[in-house]
């Protein structure tokens, strides 16, 4: 329906943050890249892309305006005419029209320039054409900026009318400036219209809702009417009057009996007569208002208001045909009777009887929560006494549950005993049997012997690892001859392994061989023997051949030390040997060739 | 109250110790320590584990199949209370108990016996093998060479005169 839609008018924007929403959405939307070696379809169609999406959102919000902004034509005239009373409908169409217009020329600039892009033939010239096509669309929309203020205007004005149904139950006060309307729709309804003793307090339409018989009924609050003609009539006055023409209701022309608002009852009486035209085709009250006498009378006459609406919407319902077929649809369908034989409702028993119980209020039993009221902090909840047992007087035992470990729960059976029994007696058939007999075997001594000596043999085994493990592996290996074997050791070991060593001391390990005799000095040497022997030892050493005295021989010494002193100094070994320990060093080559001496590496 | 098992070792979960996992398709799984639990969550079969009893009775070293073993089952149908019935079996249990224990002990007593005769086997091929380790082999021969010398030497002397 029209009524709802305008709270629901999109924002319209004032000119400037148009273009500058548009154009900023353009420029974040669309590819941003662009170079000028690319392929000229591809810049060209990136030009276009932009020029079309500008227009693409023009078009889109302006349409999206012009829809949602109501069509005079097709509101229900109330709305129709109530615009043209506040906002003038000339100008309203003429803001439409001319958004309208916009928008074409924008499609048409857009259309026009894309075309022209086809045959751009550079980056720049596209670029260009695009500036072009884009800044003439914002131009045409700031020409516009007047009719955007005030459609926005309208919009806000829009959605702030009160939301008058014209088709439902209505009841429309009218009558002079200050005379109680707004006091009254206070007092009927929820509304809280401004009440002041000013004239013209009321500047527009309110609307307040009031419940009777069921039903929901609009109350409308006008502004006050002066009494001159329609044509000298202001805007606010004229809303009333446009009410007064359109609404379908019920009016209650309001009198001020006191005179309080400043006009006398003659007064009020001409304007009555003068708007009666208004009144054609609607139940009508006169209300003499602000006669404090006559509350009572005030309030008969406003149910008589309503009565009489209601049966005057019933009467022009019934003119029509519509009830007709109303009433064609709805059919009472009643059984005929078959015999004479009486047919009541069937009713069960229980039902019956629950119902007089309802209705005697029979005594309940005694509850949980009785209980518990009256026994106070002694109460426990005790849901055992509900068992259904055998024997009912065990129903407080407190029941084991688990037992070293087990759950009794898995051992009940009831024939448990006769299972008990069968296992027993296999039990004691297998004792018979010997089955649990302990197994003694003696062994005999040689038996025990060996046992004995295998152990022993095992522990000599564990000991020979283990020193074994102990041995330097890493270091010289040096030949079992290496190391001297002490006399009392090798003894000590053959004891162990079981020979007798008691009288070794002329056996060939027990004298003192050559190999073990201290170096003698070479002055004091004992001639040799035999003939190869002498020969070797009137040869002098090597170190001394060719020395002539000590002299010399001091010198040769010397020469021979500092000719490996070198050596020793970089850990050779010799003079062959030429291993390097590092080709590459890294402290040497790596980095880059900075200042200074790059010659060498 | 209840004393589950644990899934994975099969040991007692008293109330209030342990994890219970429900597994999307309705299977409760309850351990009765992290242990277990991270090893089934480490997808560890523990009919495999060695240490679980699962293990244990798969690979037939402790009792499966027995009488004794049949009387604790987990049974669905409950029974109505009833006292008498209730301290029968509490007498019949500790019957139960004890010869289901002397049965298993006696199960696995058996099973280790023929490691005994290994054991023999065992002791005298290592004395025969490694003897060497602990006696010389020629260890008293020398003394019994001396006692046949001289003791020849004494038949010389005999057969002389």
């Amino acid at each position: 329906m029209a009524l709802y839609n305008f709270k629901k008018i999109m924002v319209v924007p004032t000119a400037k943050d148009f273009i500058d929403i548009t154009l900023s959405k353009t420029q974040r939307k669309t590819p941003t890249v662009i170079h000028k070696h690319y392929q000229i379809h591809r810049i060209r169609h990136f030009y276009m892309r932009k020029v079309k999406f500008t227009q693409q959102n023009y078009h889109d919000r302006l349409s999206q305006i012009l829809t949602d902004f109501p069509k005079l034509d097709d509101v229900h005239p109330f709305y129709a005419d109530l615009m043209n009373v506040l906002y003038d409908k000339d100008h309203f169409k003429l803001a439409l029209g001319q958004i309208n217009i916009a928008k074409n020329l924008i499609d048409n600039v857009a259309k026009d320039y894309v075309r022209l892009m086809k045959y751009g033939d550079s980056l720049y010239r596209c670029k260009q054409l695009k500036r072009a096509a884009l800044g003439r669309m914002c131009t045409i929309l700031k020409r516009q900026k007047q009719s955007l203020e005030y459609l926005e205007q309208v919009r806000q004005h829009l959605s702030r009318l009160p939301t008058i149904d014209p088709n439902t139950r209505t009841l429309l006060l009218c009558g002079y400036p200050n005379v109680g309307k707004s006091s009254f729709i206070n007092k009927v309804t929820r509304a809280d219209v401004e009440v002041q003793p000013y004239a013209f307090t009321t500047k527009s339409l309110f609307v307040g809702h009031m419940d009777y018989k069921y039903l929901r009924w609009q109350v409308v609050d006008t502004p006050g009417i002066l009494d001159h003609p329609l044509e000298e009539r202001n805007t606010i006055e004229m809303q009333a009057i446009t009410a007064l023409a359109h609404l379908r209701a019920a009016v209650l022309y309001v009198m001020d009996v006191s005179e309080q608002c400043g006009h006398a009852l003659s007064q009020q009486l001409e304007l009555f007569n003068n708007i009666r035209p208004l009144f054609a085709n609607k139940p009508l009250i006169v209300m003499a208002n602000k006669c404090d006498v006559r509350k009572i009378s005030e309030l008969s006459e406003e149910n008589q208001a309503c009565d009489r609406l209601l049966a005057h919407r019933v009467d022009t319902k019934m003119k029509t045909k519509k009830v007709h077929d109303v009433l064609n649809r709805l059919h009472l369908a009643v059984p005929t009777k078959r015999d004479q034989k009486e047919r009541p409702p069937f009713i069960p028993e229980g039902a019956l009887l629950r119902r007089k119980a309802v209705e005697m209020d029979a005594p309940k039993r005694k509850l949980e929560r009785d209980l518990e009221v009256e026994l106070g902090d002694d109460y426990t909840l005790n849901l055992q006494k509900y068992w259904d047992l055998m024997n009912p007087e065990e129903k407080q035992d407190k029941i084991p549950e688990v037992w070293e470990g087990h759950n009794i729960a898995d051992y009940i059976d009831p024939e448990i005993m006769k299972r008990l029994e069968d296992l027993e007696r296999e039990e004691e058939l297998r004792e018979k049997a010997g089955e649990y007999d302990s197994e003694e075997e003696s062994e005999d001594e040689e038996m025990q012997e060996i046992r004995q000596l295998a152990s022993q043999i095992r522990e000599k085994r564990k000991l020979k690892i283990l020193t074994s493990k102990e041995k330097d592996t890493q270091g010289p290996r040096m030949p079992r001859t290496a190391k001297k074997v002490e006399r009392a050791t090798l003894e000590k070991e053959m004891a162990d392994l079981g020979l007798d060593m008691t009288d070794k001391d002329d056996s060939h390990y027990a004298l003192r061989s050559r190999s073990l005799v201290r170096k003698r000095k070479r002055e004091v040497s004992v001639p040799p023997m035999s003939r190869t022997r002498s020969q070797s030892t009137s040869r002098p050493p090597r170190d001394q051949s060719g020395v002539r005295d000590a002299k010399m021989l001091k010198k040769v010494k010397t020469m021979m030390k500092s000719s490996q002193k070198e050596m020793n100094r970089q850990g050779k070994k010799g003079e062959s040997d030429r291993h390097v320990f590092d080709v590459k060093p890294k402290h040497l080559l790596a980095g880059k060739r900075k200042s200074g001496s790059t010659s060498r590496r | 109250m209840r004393i589950e098992k644990c899934y994975f070792c099969s040991a007692p979960v008293y109330p209030g110790h342990g994890m219970m996992f429900v597994r999307n398709d309705c299977k409760v799984f309850r351990f009765c320590r992290s242990k277990c639990h991270k090893n089934f969550k480490k997808k560890r079969n523990p009919r495999k584990t060695r240490w679980t009893k699962a293990f244990r009775k798969s690979a037939g070293k402790e009792l499966t199949l027995d009488n004794s073993l049949e009387f604790e089952k987990r049974r669905n149908i409950p029974v109505k209370y009833n006292r008498e019935l209730w301290s029968k079996t509490m007498e019949a249990m500790k019957k139960v108990e004890a010869i289901k224990n002397k049965r298993q002990a006696r199960f696995i007593m058996n099973r280790l016996k023929s490691g005994k005769e290994l054991e023999k086997a065992a002791a005298i091929s290592e004395v025969k093998k490694n003897i060497h380790l602990i006696r010389a082999p020629h260890a008293g021969q020398a003394k019994q060479l001396e006692d046949k010398m001289v003791q020849k030497l004494a038949e010389d002397v005999e057969m002389d005169e």
